[in-house]
């Protein structure tokens, strides 16, 4: 037999601990925006979608890159062609699906009597320019997670999804809110 | 073209995924009332779904690589492999929501918003164990289905398991939020 439960649960604690500390800060986050966010339930919906799309792209971008050093056509280095096409096309990729899910969303919302005062350009603006601030970070991150641990000997693919799934549920939640503030529909 | 490939091939599926994130965040739209009512509450919303995802796409992933190594199959599904990832994957479910709900009321009390400890924390371990029975069943019936076609399982689970699992994790921590609000 070479699995076992206590193995399984030995080695899962660590890394799930360190990642509850950051998302209770995150959660903490939106404990303190609170009434905020219960005045303007939409955006309560939108996080899992502007986390979930982030976490994505980063993953993939990741295991892309993870792939292209291990087999060897892409170079560790910042100046790399084929690693800085990989980056733009997924600031494009989550451009995209930030304005598909932002347009679903806010129908969603309007069905379901969520929205006010909040016009549908007004919203399209925050989470497309949410996700773009979000998808720069997430993916400047999984680069560097992946030339890293890469460089280190460690494999990128066990490493870049647990981290840029974590920083990526922090910065979401950050960036909304100060971009929320920028525009300022008075939440 | 190559980067026309790239957004073929990977644009519908994160798509696919943001919608399910969709239906997760209007559970969190609909339990407005109960997230007024409960503080702290909202504290393990971001913990609880990130935790779910690993628990059970790594639960997927070592599926897959005992498939690769033959030691479960479609005909040999059932077996003490199986059921150690099964144990090992509840206990680590219990494990973590009694941390998460400890250090959601902690960090909550140090703030200066105070929960009632003993709801909060039967909360997150009810939805954390009853998130993690279902996903657990999902992925065996996935995995199944997988082995059954002979496809491989690692293109198939993480994905799978990451949309299902936001769904079943929200809609977990809303009827346990419920339950616990009615019986206490």
């Amino acid at each position: 037999m070479i699995y076992s439960w206590k193995k399984i649960v030995k080695h899962g604690i660590p890394l799930l601990t360190l990642t509850i500390l950051i998302e209770i800060f995150a959660g903490q986050i939106l404990q303190g925006k609170q009434e905020s966010l219960l005045l303007f339930p939409v955006f309560l919906i939108s996080i899992p979608v502007i986390n979930s799309i982030s976490g994505n792209i980063g993953s993939v971008l990741g295991a892309r890159l993870a792939s292209g050093l291990h087999v060897g056509y892409i170079k560790l280095s910042l100046k790399d062609k084929e690693m800085q096409d990989n980056l733009l096309i997924s600031i494009l990729i989550g451009l995209i699906t930030y304005l598909i899910l932002a347009i679903v969303i806010y129908f969603i919302a309007l069905f379901g009597n969520l929205i006010e005062d909040i016009a549908l350009i007004e919203f399209i603006a925050i989470i497309v320019l949410t996700g773009f601030f979000l998808i720069c970070v997430v993916s400047f991150i999984s680069v560097l997670t992946a030339f890293i641990s890469f460089k280190r000997g460690l494999d990128p693919d066990d490493m870049v999804a647990p981290v840029v799934t974590t920083v990526g549920d922090i910065m979401g939640i950050v960036f909304l809110f100060t971009v929320i503030g920028l525009v300022g529909v008075g939440i | 073209m190559y980067a026309k490939e790239m957004v073929k091939q990977s644009l519908p599926l994160i798509v696919f995924c943001g919608l399910g994130a969709i239906v997760a965040g209007s559970t969190l739209g609909i339990m407005i009332d109960l997230l007024r009512e409960i503080p702290g509450l909202i504290v393990v919303v971001p913990a609880i779904i990130a935790i779910r995802g690993n628990i059970s796409t790594a639960f997927g992933s070592r599926l897959g690589s005992a498939y690769h190594l033959g030691i479960i199959g479609a005909d040999n599904l059932w077996n003490e492999e199986l059921k150690q990832n099964i144990l090992g994957s509840l206990f680590l479910s219990l494990f973590v929501s009694v941390i998460i709900g400890f250090l959601a009321y902690a960090s909550s009390f140090i703030l200066g918003v105070y929960p009632n400890p003993f709801k909060l924390i039967s909360i997150v371990i009810l939805a954390g164990l009853i998130s993690a029975i279902i996903l657990n069943l999902l992925t065996i019936v996935i995995i199944y289905l997988v082995f059954k076609r002979g496809f491989d399982p690692d293109n198939i689970t993480g994905p799978a398991l990451a949309t299902f699992g936001d769904i079943v994790t929200m809609l977990s921590l809303f009827g346990s939020a419920i339950l616990v609000e009615v019986v206490l």
